[in-house]
Parts: structure tokens; C-alpha cells; sequence
């Protein structure tokens, strides 16, 4: 124990010593926080200018809307109820980028619908939004107070917007939060690659270099290739660590002071909204408001505590089941350019894993999906995904029986590895071939 | 100190040691010999507990041989190395920690030997700075760190530049003195002739042979004697009669001659010095011992031989 102890020690100061370590260390999170703020930013994509037909059968809003002069939001008023396949379809509606509908109860359940063709930019939304808020509020302060506009806005509760696509009024496809559990996954996938050929490069040095044979005179080879990977392993960890930290905290960074969360009341400027003059200065208002969908799923939706955990187990698993297969091939090969081409087929693994992750995104519930969650090649990715969109009541126990069998797997090719490892560590020069591995697992 | 009883190893249909039997003593630099592909180096790693044997078994100090004497035992492998990136310290530490030794036990003995090789500069130097000379060094220094009571060298010359032989010679000299036994596997047999107190002779997976140098010698000898003279070559001849047969001879200049000569009949080496006397001016006269170069060739033909037949 102590012998694969100082063996792991010693790999875990070579991995971190290393310029690569430290480099990626840091890269990795910022290239992640950088890609994370392209989504927020690329949210913001769409069409600069909307032509919006706003249908009111009950004139609630008096063909008259805020802000006529903001360029960018083109209104025109109908006057009669339109189901959204007329929209859809209808010649004469072409034009329109998109229908908002007013219903006649609007100033009771405060709920307005805006159908769109294309998805619009989250500014365009916000406009959107903040257009018809304005109105519906003047009426509703008419309707139902004695108070002025102004005095209103003091007191206001925002109102809720829904953004609906007309090919999909319920909303059905929103698969966000699955991607956050294939992102977790996919974390998974590429540690447990880099690493594993960090694995494999390292016992093939070792092999090529003979340092092993000074090395199995003081230790047995299980001993030296569980250290070895264990060593490895910490230094993934340890990687990992930093990542979660430098991104965790670029994440806060950005919450407070780039993507701010519009509807808290410490982000609006109630002064400035109930100043009339302030239709004027539209755009340095939504700077304030921006907002879009990742900002919310990351910051909102994702139980990070919960993930966090599971993610750590999985993790672990994960590394140790594919890094017996990464110590194998690196023990077995009799060169080190031999063992590159048995990477191959590992690759085509975590490929199909990552793809079993991606499947399981896009149909959570097929069946196929219930099974790949318990085999341990895909098991880290899949779980994760359904993990992502919540386990239903009385189905965690899903989670456990796969990480144990995850855990159980991970034993097991650990000592098949190992036997690979022992018979194969000393022999050098050779091809390796099929019947050849067999010989040597045939061999205790 | 070391009894290998009956050792037997293959790799799958090859053979590699077929009931093999050595006895190492206390204190003593033992040869093991064999062509390439004898078998010593799997020899070699079973003693190390690298491989297990098919069958057999080895005592040391008279105990079964276990895990824990590993600590007590410095191996130098045919194909050696070193950690690149790691600095000649690091190195020694890690490898003494994994012999048992503590850091400070390391830094203490790594004092000595670097203050010995009057090398004390590079303990913080990386291996990949080293030439391949200097690396060789430490290999040694690595080996020998732990103070072992049974060093294995393998092949320990090859590769080393004749000033660390030399250098390595000398200290295996002064740890046979000390009381540690060494084997070393090698086909230099100079130096098995030099520093060698016994050896063994393992060719096609088998011991042939075993014993003192002298004995293997003697075994083998001919029946040759030298005699280097000053004098007429025509007188020598003369002298030698019917008794005696002229080998070859060696011409030194200044009327000087090593000749070797063969006894006839029931002469002996005192019958030569006799009907020479008073032909040559003998300058000094000796029994040809065959080199252990000569007794490995005819060992290996013998056995071939016998396996042809």
C-alpha cells in the first residue's frame, strides 16, 4: 500500500510539475467560461427589426402602444380573434414576424402571447415585453385605480410574457436542462480521456524507457499500475478542482456584474421607469434588462448541489473503469506507436458514449435509455443527462444501482487489467495481437 | 547466502530455465555466463521476484525467499533507466523510499556516494541534463543506495564507458570486501576473470557448469605451457626432441621468443625446462591456462555438440 502510495505521489508531482497541467489548468476554465458566455451572448441573436400585429378583439389596448418611435418593433393593430394556424399560414400575414395576442381577460390573468416565426433575440424580447407592459399598465391603472401612472409603477408587479414558437405553442422541446447533465457528462468523458491517455503514454514511457524493471524489483506491477493510476487520478481531481473553482467564480462574476437578473427589484431602476422621460433613453434601460435563457437555466434551473455529487461518484467511477482500459493497452503494447492504434476502438467507445449521452437527451424516456443508464461504459453520461432532467419519485434508486454496478465493473477491469498489466509489462518488441491478450489473461 | 534449487521457467512452449540450481556464497562476486538468450536474465528476474517460477524454489540466508527480502537486495537491470524530468535527488529518494530507506536515510547516503564520485553538483540537476555517463552513475548510485547485502548487476559494463567499468569494478571490489556478495551477469569475460570469484555457465536454458574460476580454468587447460626465451629459434627447436610439440610462437624482437609447447608422451613441464636449459636463456616459463573467454566457447561447443548428436 505505502509502495503504491509513493508510486502515486510521484506521478501526481510529475503530472502537476508539468507546463501541460498548469496550462490547461487555466485554459480549460476560461476557453468553458468563454464558451458559456458565447451561449449568453449568441442568445441575444435574431432579427434587428420585428413586424408585430397585435391582435386585441376587445380594443383592450386602445390600437395604441408605448412606444411608436422605438425603430426596431414595428406595430399594427387587428381587431379580431386569429387561431395561430390562420397566422401561420395566411397569405396576408406573411408579413408579420410575429402575433401577440391580448385577450380579453388580459387585465385579470395578466398573460399575453406572442407567437413568433423566428425566435427573437432576448433584447428583442425584452422590448417586446416591456412595450406591452407599459400599455396594459396605463390601462389597467385607468381600470381598476384611482392612482396616477406613476404612482403605479411604484407598486408594479411585472407581468408575465410568454414567448411561444408557433410550430410548438406548448413549449414541448425544451431540452435545456438536459444539456447541463450532457455538459456534466461530456466533463466526464473528457477528463477520463485526457487522463487516460495521460495513463497510457506514461506506463509505455515507463516500458520503453525500462525504468519499470528497477521499478517491479521493488513492487509488484499490481501495485505499481494501481498507483500509477490512482496517482493519475488525483492529479484529474485536482484538475477538476481548479476547473469547478476558476468557473464557479467566473459564473459569480458574471452574475453580478454581466448578465444581472432584470425582475430582481435591485436591479430595476423604478425612478427611472416611472419618469416619463424615460421613453427616451429606451436602450440604456435594457441594458440593464438583459436577460436570456442560459443565463437563467445556469443560474436558476441547475441543482448544482445535488449534480455536484453525483457528478463526483460518476466521476470516479468512470475513471477508474476506462483507466484499466487505457493501463492495459499501455502495458500490452510492445512499442509505443503499437499502442496508439488500440486506442482507436477505446475512442470509438467514449464516442458512442458521449453520442448514448446524446440520445438520452433527446428521448429521456425511451427505453433504450433505461438500460444504457445501468451499463458502465455509458452509465457516467447517461445518468448525469437524466440526472439533469430530475429522477421522478421513487426512482433514485436507479442512480445507486448504477453507480454500483458502475463501481463493481470498475473493480473488475481493474483486476483484468491488472493480470494484462503483469504479463504484459516486461515484454517488449513484440505486435500484439488478439490471441496474444487472451494468452496473457489466461495466465494468473 | 543464495540457493536457487530447481528453478524452471517457460514462456508458454519456450523454454527458459530448465531445472537450474545455483549456489551464491557470503561474500563472493559470482559470474553468471551464458550467450544471449540463455536464460539469465529470466534467471535474474525470478531471483528479483519479478517473474514467479514455473517450478523450484530459492532460499536466502537460509529462509524461503519472501517479499521482504527485496529490501535487502540492489538490481541493476540489462535495460535501465531513469525518470527524465526528475532531478538526480528526487530520483534517489523515491527509489530508496521504495527499498524502505526514509528521506533522510537517502539524503544521507546520497552525500556520500555523490562526495565519492566527486559528483555532488548534480543533486539538483534533472536526469535529462545528464550525459549518458553521468546517468549511468546514478543508476549505479541508485542501486547501491539502500546498502543492499546482495547487489545483481545485469550486464552491468555494457554500455558504460571504460572509465565508469573501471570506476564500477573498483567499488564492487570494496563491497566484496565489506562482506556484500554480488552477482553479475555478463559476457565481458575479462572482467569475470578480473573480479569474479566464482560463476556459473548457463547456455540453451541449463547449467553446464559451476565453480571457482581457477577450477573452471583447470578443467579446461590443455596441457600448455609458454616458455618465453632469449636465443636461437633454430636451438629451441632443436632442443624440444621428439617429446615435445610446438604450438605456436610469438616473436618478440631483440632475439626474443614466447613459444607454446605441448607435451608428448608421459613428459611433464619439468622435462621441458630440462632439455632446454643451457640451449635458450629462459627468461620465464608457465602453465597456458585457457581465458574464461576459451573455457565459455568450449563449454558452449561442447554443449552443442551433444545436442547435435
Amino acid at each position: 500500500m505505502t509502495k503504491s502510495w509513493l508510486i502515486a505521489v510521484r506521478e501526481l508531482k510529475e503530472r502537476i510539475g508539468s507546463r501541460s497541467f498548469l496550462l490547461l489548468s487555466i485554459m480549460g476554465p476560461m476557453i468553458i467560461l468563454l464558451m458559456i458566455s458565447m451561449l449568453f451572448v449568441l442568445g441575444d441573436q435574431g432579427k434587428q427589426h420585428w413586424n408585430v400585429l397585435i391582435t386585441d378583439p376587445a380594443g383592450i389596448m386602445e390600437n395604441k402602444i408605448l412606444a411608436n418611435e422605438d425603430k426596431s418593433v414595428n406595430y399594427s393593430f387587428g381587431d379580431s380573434y386569429l387561431e395561430i394556424e390562420d397566422f401561420r399560414d395566411g397569405k396576408r400575414f406573411q408579413e408579420f414576424d410575429a402575433m401577440l395576442e391580448i385577450n380579453e381577460k388580459v387585465l385579470q390573468n395578466k398573460t399575453v402571447f406572442v407567437f413568433f416565426r423566428d425566435k427573437p433575440s432576448v433584447r428583442m424580447q425584452t422590448r417586446v415585453q416591456f412595450h406591452v407592459e407599459r400599455r396594459l399598465e396605463e390601462r389597467m391603472v385607468d381600470e381598476f385605480t384611482d392612482l396616477s401612472v406613476q404612482e403605479f409603477r411604484k407598486i408594479k408587479q411585472p407581468m408575465n410574457v410568454a414567448f411561444r414558437n408557433v410550430y410548438d405553442p406548448n413549449d414541448e422541446s425544451s431540452d435545456k436542462r438536459g444539456w447541463v447533465g450532457f455538459f456534466f457528462g461530456a466533463v466526464i468523458f473528457s477528463f477520463i480521456f485526457l487522463f487516460g491517455m495521460t495513463i497510457l503514454r506514461s506506463i509505455s514511457r515507463e516500458k520503453s524507457n525500462r525504468i519499470v524493471e528497477v521499478l517491479l524489483a521493488s513492487v509488484n506491477p499490481r501495485q505499481l499500475m494501481a498507483g500509477k493510476i490512482a496517482g493519475i487520478g488525483i492529479a484529474a481531481f485536482l484538475q477538476f478542482l481548479i476547473w469547478g473553482l476558476i468557473i464557479g467564480l467566473g459564473l459569480y462574476l458574471m452574475r453580478s456584474y454581466i448578465f444581472t437578473n432584470p425582475l430582481e427589484v435591485a436591479n430595476m431602476d423604478i425612478q427611472q421607469l416611472s419618469d416619463e422621460g424615460s421613453r427616451y433613453s429606451l436602450d440604456q434601460m435594457f441594458q440593464a434588462r438583459e436577460y436570456n435563457e442560459f443565463v437563467e437555466l445556469i443560474f436558476e434551473r441547475v441543482r448544482f448541489s445535488t449534480m455536484i455529487f453525483y457528478f463526483l461518484m460518476f466521476f470516479i467511477g468512470g475513471y477508474f473503469f476506462y483507466a484499466s482500459f487505457f493501463a492495459a493497452i499501455g502495458s500490452t503494447s510492445g512499442s509505443e506507436s503499437d499502442g496508439q492504434q488500440f486506442v482507436l476502438p477505446l475512442v470509438f467507445i467514449l464516442l458512442a458514449s458521449i453520442y448514448a449521452g446524446y440520445y438520452s437527451l433527446e428521448n429521456p424516456d425511451a427505453l433504450i435509455v433505461d438500460y444504457l443508464q445501468y451499463i458502465p461504459f455509458t452509465s457516467p453520461i447517461v445518468v448525469m443527462v437524466k440526472l439533469a432532467y430530475g429522477y421522478g419519485p421513487g426512482e433514485a434508486y436507479q442512480i445507486w444501482l448504477s453507480l454500483i454496478i458502475l463501481l463493481v465493473s470498475s473493480l473488475l477491469t481493474m483486476m483484468i487489467a491488472g493480470r494484462l498489466y503483469k504479463n504484459g509489462i516486461l515484454q517488449f518488441g513484440h505486435r500484439v495481437k488478439f490471441s496474444l491478450l487472451i494468452k496473457w489473461l489466461g495466465k494468473s | 547466502m543464495l540457493e536457487i534449487n530447481n528453478i524452471s521457467k517457460s514462456f508458454y512452449r519456450n523454454i527458459a530455465l530448465d531445472d537450474v540450481s545455483l549456489r551464491v556464497n557470503k561474500g563472493e562476486i559470482y559470474g553468471l555466463l551464458g550467450p544471449n538468450g540463455a536464460g539469465k536474465t529470466t534467471l535474474i528476474r525470478i531471483i528479483n521476484r519479478i517473474i514467479e517460477p514455473d517450478k523450484g524454489h530459492i532460499r536466502f540466508n537460509g529462509d524461503l525467499m519472501t517479499e521482504k527480502h527485496l529490501e535487502v537486495i540492489g538490481y541493476l537491470p540489462e535495460e535501465r533507466g531513469l525518470y527524465k524530468s526528475m532531478t538526480v535527488e528526487d530520483h534517489a529518494i523515491f527509489l530508496g523510499r521504495l527499498r524502505g530507506l526514509s528521506k533522510k536515510d537517502v539524503q544521507m547516503k546520497l552525500n556520500y556516494w555523490l562526495e565519492k564520485f566527486q559528483i555532488t553538483d548534480w543533486r539538483i540537476k534533472r536526469i535529462e541534463e545528464l550525459s549518458k555517463g553521468m546517468a549511468q552513475k546514478i543508476q549505479f548510485i541508485c542501486t547501491v543506495l539502500h546498502e543492499p547485502d546482495l547487489l545483481i548487476l545485469d550486464e552491468p559494463f555494457s554500455g558504460f564507458d571504460p572509465i565508469n567499468v573501471e570506476l564500477i569494478k573498483q567499488e564492487l571490489i570494496e563491497m566484496r570486501a565489506k562482506g556484500k556478495t554480488i552477482i553479475l551477469s555478463t559476457h565481458n569475460m575479462r572482467s569475470v576473470e578480473e573480479i569474479c570469484d566464482r560463476a556459473a555457465l548457463i547456455h540453451a536454458s541449463k547449467k553446464v557448469a559451476e565453480g571457482r574460476i581457477s577450477e573452471l580454468q583447470e578443467e579446461r587447460k590443455t596441457g600448455l605451457y609458454a616458455v618465453k626465451f632469449r636465443g636461437n629459434m633454430i636451438a629451441f627447436v632443436n632442443a624440444l626432441w621428439v617429446g615435445f610439440e610446438i604450438e605456436d610462437k610469438e616473436i618478440l624482437g631483440d632475439d626474443r621468443f614466447v613459444v607454446r609447447v605441448k607435451m608428448r608422451g608421459d613428459n611433464q613441464f619439468e622435462d621441458l625446462l630440462k632439455v632446454l636449459i643451457g640451449q635458450v636463456k629462459i627468461e620465464a616459463a608457465w602453465e597456458v591456462l585457457p581465458t574464461m573467454q576459451d573455457v565459455f566457447i568450449d563449454l558452449v561447443k561442447v554443449k552443442e555438440e551433444v545436442k547435435n548428436d
